[in-house]
């Protein structure tokens, strides 16, 4: 390792000095401005006015499958349901999420093991931080409250997210992401999911469930406009 | 990985042969640029955003000091041990030093065409590690001892049949069929899933380093890129030290082109941020992570006339778009990186005398430039790479003194329509009887394949003089 560590401190300093050499060598304060001064990036356009129905459309379209619930009672039971439909059982891992722990569990007659989902869990559950609607994405922080694992080895994924919680772009998101690690510090891992796990690597055809979930369901709870779902399905033509 | 580029045009051949190769990749050459181009309709202001970002590319490499420092600083506060390399083996021998420090024996990793370019794989097999690609794509071509034929679907060269055989060869599971592309997939899974749960040292690339936080930006649809990064004890994270964009906005407006112009998505299944090894409270993740900065010769493409081409997303649109790559497939252009960003990266990243072969590899047709979300201007890079190909006298003495009785020639404006209105009387001449010919001096690449017409009547500026040319009909 000494003769590795020596190799990479001296290649450090001749390729920092090459950078030095061919870079313009501004201060940082001009630098930042000129970066400021690039204005920012347009989004992909909204397929719908309204939040929750752009969102719900861009999971749809994600080939992603969706549900809504007005409250934690129907959310838990939706949740259950697709356990139910998918395994006949009531067996799901879900992270040590307090809003998880919450969850009156009881109305759906499922109780979530808390913990990391390990090979041979079939179903998780995660409580995602943000949704994002330019891209039917998720976003999950990895940590006790949803190990990595979760998001990753199951068959099938069921995400529930508030629709407080949902933001127009990806710009939008970081501005939140931004405010919670200055709260919490940075997370290990930010993941932005999009669909189940998917590969097109053999003839270019698609298939769902390469190495992660399969199945992938968002439950979008809260202030959902009654229509949000139906009119997102008719807007995929679905 | 051993180069074979001076013999593209053997290797060309040899491709165009196999009929079943070349229809697929037709396919592909008509599927490809549909599903781009849909997408990018559907998000409008593309040409906008393409702009945008070609603005903040340039802008982190002109500052690439200022920004390389800043990333540096917040990825040892994240906890990552950080090392630089200044070329392919240095990188290996780093990769294997950690992998022994922690005793490991088995790898997982994830697609990187980085670790392609330094040849990581057999490196670390030597030092007797067992190490699987887990991108299906990747496994695929890793398991038929083959290299990537596309720099997004390396595998696409083989049909499934093919890979079902391999399968059936590779695996030890006794008699079964396979009979559907989905049955390969999930065998496939089965098997990477044991790997990835016993691997003690996962290795990703990155398809961005965020100077702001320290963070690294991976983009897949299958998660095996993050199953490397989440389950085994130590991350290495191998990339270059181009990759460096000054925040995470940066990277998603980036991540809006890339997977738009590689596979028509609007958003892939993947896009995950890593900081570094776990946190306190955190019950998983890797207990080490490493991040490994190649250079290999970047630095000197940064401070030379290509310095463009560190802009490079990596997409892959240029070679869907290509007629040649299209044409000839990957494995002809003889190493790590094909179709026309590889035509101007492989003399850059090896050397031109090694790569003569790949500028030439060019109609001109201009279509990559036209598709290429980094707005690289490649056909005019690999005209000035031809161009240095003649400096250099790296091409054949025949065709650069043509060239230059040919560059003088056109200097002087009345001799060249004297000689050239002399040539196609007597052309016209000589093929009036069979509107053709099948052999001519000096065009004998031409008519080896297919007769040259005779000319029908005078030259373009006799007709256009007499007031006959087609705009005055």
């Amino acid at each position: 390792m000494a003769r590795g560590r020596a190799m990479s401190n001296t290649a450090r300093s001749q390729i920092l000095a090459r950078i030095r050499h061919a870079s313009r060598r501004a201060n940082a304060a001009d630098i930042e401005q000129e970066l400021s001064a690039l204005g920012t990036a347009p989004a992909a356009p909204m397929p719908s006015a309204d939040l929750c129905t752009a969102f719900l459309a861009n999971v749809l379209a994600n080939q992603g499958t969706a549900a809504c619930a007005q409250n934690r009672s129907q959310a838990v039971k939706a949740v259950a349901a697709y356990v139910y439909e998918h395994y006949r059982s009531q067996r799901l891992v879900a992270g040590h999420d307090p809003r998880l722990a919450a969850m009156p569990w009881r109305d759906a007659g499922v109780l979530p093991r808390f913990g990391a989902a390990e090979d041979g869990d079939v179903v998780a559950l995660s409580f995602a931080r943000l949704g994002i609607a330019e891209t039917g994405a998720i976003v999950t922080f990895t940590g006790r409250a949803n190990p990595a694992a979760n998001n990753l080895m199951p068959e099938r994924h069921i995400v529930l997210i508030d629709s407080a919680d949902l933001v127009m772009d990806m710009e939008a998101a970081w501005r939140r992401i931004g405010a919670e690690v200055e709260a919490a510090g940075r997370p290990r891992g930010i993941n932005f999911i999009a669909g189940p796990s998917s590969t097109a690597d053999i003839e270019a055809q698609l298939v769902h469930g390469a190495h992660g979930p399969t199945g992938w369901h968002v439950i979008l709870t809260g202030a959902v406009p009654d229509t949000a779902l139906s009119e997102a399905r008719s807007l995929i033509g679905q | 990985m051993e180069q074979h580029s001076q013999t593209f045009i053997d290797n060309a051949s040899e491709a165009l042969g196999d009929t079943a190769k070349v229809q697929r990749r037709d396919l592909l050459g008509a599927f490809m640029p549909l599903v781009r181009d849909a997408a990018v309709e559907k998000f409008g202001k593309f040409e906008a955003l393409r702009q945008h970002v070609k603005r903040i590319r340039q802008h982190s490499i002109d500052n690439l000091d200022h920004y390389l420092a800043r990333f540096e600083e917040e990825a040892l506060h994240n906890g990552n041990q950080l090392h630089f390399a200044a070329d392919g083996d240095e990188l290996n021998s780093i990769v294997l030093d950690i992998c022994q420090q922690h005793g490991a024996r088995r790898v997982a990793k994830g697609k990187s065409m980085v670790t392609e370019e330094t040849g990581l794989n057999d490196f670390l097999q030597r030092a007797n590690l067992d190490v699987k690609e887990t991108d299906l794509g990747e496994y695929i071509i890793q398991q038929a001892g083959e290299t990537p034929s596309h720099i997004v679907g390396p595998a696409l060269h083989k049909s499934q049949a093919e890979i079902r055989e391999l399968f059936l060869e590779k695996h030890d599971l006794g008699q079964r069929d396979l009979p559907e592309i989905s049955d390969l997939v999930k065998e496939a899974r089965v098997i990477l899933r044991e790997h990835f749960l016993q691997a003690e040292v996962g290795i990703i690339g990155s398809n961005a380093l965020i100077a702001e936080n320290g963070y690294s930006m991976l983009v897949t649809n299958e998660g095996n890129g993050d199953l490397c990064a989440n389950l085994p004890k130590v991350l290495v994270i191998c990339t270059t030290v181009d990759r460096i964009l000054p925040r995470a906005e940066d990277a998603t407006a980036m991540l809006r082109l890339l997977v738009r112009s590689a596979t028509g998505q609007p958003q892939t299944c993947y896009t995950s941020f890593y900081s570094g090894p776990r946190r306190e409270q955190d019950i998983d993740g890797p207990l080490e992570t490493h991040i490994v900065l190649l250079d290999n010769k970047r630095t000197e493409i940064m401070d030379g006339n290509y310095r463009e081409m560190l802009e490079c997303i990596r997409c892959g649109a240029c070679l869907n778009h290509c007629p040649i790559y299209t044409g000839v497939g990957g494995h002809a252009y003889g190493w790590v990186y094909p179709g026309p960003m590889g035509s101007v990266l492989t003399p850059l990243l090896t050397s031109l005398e090694q790569s003569t072969a790949l500028p030439n590899a060019c109609t001109s047709c201009g279509r990559c430039a036209e598709v290429c979300p980094a707005a690289i201007p490649l056909p005019d890079l690999l005209r000035d790479l031809r161009h240095d190909e003649s400096r250099q006298q790296l091409t054949p003495v025949r065709w650069r003194k043509g060239l230059r009785l040919h560059a003088w020639l056109a200097r002087q404006p009345r001799l060249y329509h004297f000689i050239t209105g002399i040539g196609i009387t007597i052309m016209q001449r000589l093929g009036r009887k069979k509107g053709g010919f099948r052999r001519l001096p000096l065009a004998s690449g031409w008519t080896s394949q297919r007769d040259l017409p005779s000319p029908q009547g005078k030259t373009f500026m006799q007709q256009y003089r007499n007031g006959s040319g087609p705009g005055n009909e």
